[in-house]
């Protein structure tokens, strides 16, 4: 219990909140590199997830490299992205965004090739252009799955970029490492505790992004609860 | 049934493995076990080589050796000690007092004072530091050559009206560490430009010296690629760095006078020149740390 109250101590230290070292750079600098991350995965996942869904082609392909992907470890490969690049932002962005990949493609695979083959029928039937139609009708039915993916992987990717202190990086991590080595086991806690709120508020804005997203007529239908044969009519 | 079997399958295999593990005890040629001991080593090649030679020591007495080297940081390794997990580990006496005393400043530069002001903290934890070696592994301050000749650094005072354009860069532990950069402070006034948080000596550290993100770097006296490195290492001429002397931190339940005997034997024969050709052995060939101290101890005359 007064160990509990020593970390709350330590988070109510004003020279906690200001400074190089204080919470709110090391927040900066792990949101900035963390969204870095996963924007570079998803502008590698995200083609490829769409395109092969879209054509309903190597899926099995797709998700098979996708889940020896998952199975990489993250802590490995940052090391020898470090010997690779050395000391900076390079070997850590790599590293998560190897991460972040695997979601991405699996789920934007699977939200693409779902949709309704009905639905892609009279979206040609109607003239549109298979771009037109990828992007005007395919996606928008596919955004909640999508979504998925990318709340997924922003998630893990915000909890391991804790790794990336131990190459001298920046971020909460530091808190952590910096806890352990110094013997301040309140720091420790207090990192730990701010990495796992930043993956939590991670997922309920990505939720909120992902609700703002999804078209008006599938929010209506998932409020009514009903199943996919009305998306047709609806659509 | 199915359970009931395997678990007397299980019975079966444990008993095989006593029996044979009993076997090989028994078949060590003249010695008859004195006691098991479990010899453990800090994350870096300096600690592996040091456990191995204390083990391999104490095994010729008669002991029987399991090693834990490479146990973690000595945050990890003192835990284990304490709770009875391990029972010896190479230390460092000035190290091991700061961390036992948590980060007091109570080192200085004479390792038996060290010593005996270290045994006070670790007496409640039944733990015991035997006589420190002459081999000593100090941390030390190293910049590039280029910054030593552009102005002139040959020790750390030197530093004072420059600091303030250099990055200092070590592990996390430096920053609260009273030998480190509050020891930098207080003894040569030196306030660098910024402090970088690396890695205490290991690739991080490295990295940023070639890639210039850092100026001033903490290193181990007893690295033996310094100079491939082109790092040069400043005279520490107010003796800010504290004894450091390699020493063996055991169990007090353990702590036999024959055990004693034999660590000390060691401590006694070392030398810091022993352990720089050791280290580069093991660090820059590749050589393995058993291997390296089974040459050191039949150079001694423990034949084995």
């Amino acid at each position: 219990m007064s160990f509990l109250v020593s970390v709350w101590q330590w988070f109510a230290d004003p020279s906690h909140w200001s400074g190089p070292e204080g919470v709110p750079q090391r927040l900066l600098e792990h949101v900035q590199l963390s969204a870095e991350s996963v924007a570079v995965g998803a502008l590698i996942a995200l083609p490829i997830g769409i395109a092969l869904g879209h054509y309903g082609r190597f899926g099995n392909l797709a998700i098979n490299i996708s889940n020896v992907g998952r199975a990489i470890p993250s802590f490995g490969l940052l090391v020898i992205a470090f010997q690779a690049w050395g000391l900076g932002d390079l070997p850590i962005i790599v590293t998560l965004a190897a991460l972040a990949i695997p979601p991405m493609v699996t789920n934007s695979y699977v939200a693409l090739s779902e949709v309704d083959p009905d639905i892609k029928e009279a979206a040609r039937a109607m003239g549109y252009r298979e771009l037109t139609q990828l992007l005007r009708v395919e996606l928008p039915l596919a955004v909640p799955l999508v979504m998925a993916g990318i709340r997924t992987s922003a998630v893990q990717v915000v909890a391991t970029m804790t790794l990336a202190a131990i190459i001298a990086g920046g971020g909460f991590g530091r808190f952590v490492i910096d806890g352990i080595a110094q013997q301040n086991y309140q720091m420790m806690f207090a990192g730990a505790l701010l990495v796992a709120l930043l993956a939590i508020a991670t997922e309920l804005s990505l939720s909120g992004v992902e609700r703002l997203l999804v078209p008006q007529g599938l929010r209506l239908l998932r409020t009514q609860g009903r199943g996919r044969a009305i998306i047709a009519k609806v659509a | 049934m199915i359970r009931k079997l395997s678990s007397g399958w299980l019975l079966a295999a444990l008993a095989a493995f006593v029996v044979v593990a009993t076997a090989c005890g028994s078949s060590t040629p003249g010695t008859t076990s004195k006691g098991s001991l479990i010899v453990a080593g800090f994350n870096f090649p300096e600690s592996s080589i040091l456990a191995e030679i204390y083990g391999q020591a104490l095994a010729h007495d008669g002991y029987s050796i399991t090693y834990k080297l490479n146990l973690g940081t000595r945050q990890v390794v003192s835990t284990a000690i304490e709770s009875g997990k391990i029972d010896l580990y190479p230390g460092y006496a000035a190290s091991e007092l700061e961390f036992y005393n948590k980060q007091a400043g109570e080192a200085t530069s004479d390792p038996a004072a060290t010593t005996a002001k270290l045994n006070s903290h670790l007496k409640p934890l039944n733990l015991v530091a035997l006589t420190p070696s002459a081999a000593v592994d100090k941390n030390a301050f190293a910049v590039p050559q280029a910054i030593a000749d552009q102005y002139h650094l040959t020790k750390l005072s030197d530093l004072v009206p420059i600091a303030n354009k250099l990055t200092l860069g070590a592990g996390p532990e430096c920053k609260t560490n009273a030998f480190c950069l509050p020891g930098l402070q207080r003894v040569y006034g030196l306030q660098f430009k910024a402090f970088k948080t690396l890695d205490t000596d290991g690739p991080a550290t490295r990295a940023a010296f070639k890639s210039g993100a850092i100026q001033v770097g903490l290193v181990f006296t007893t690295d033996a690629d310094l100079k491939g490195l082109g790092l040069v290492v400043l005279d520490d001429d107010k003796n800010l760095t504290a004894a450091d002397n390699v020493l063996p931190i055991l169990r007090t339940a353990v702590a036999t006078e024959e055990a004693k005997t034999v660590l000390n034997n060691i401590d006694a024969k070392l030398t810091t020149a022993d352990l720089i050709a050791m280290i580069d052995k093991v660090a820059n060939q590749h050589q393995d740390a058993d291997a390296v101290a089974t040459a050191w101890l039949q150079q001694h005359n423990y034949s084995s």
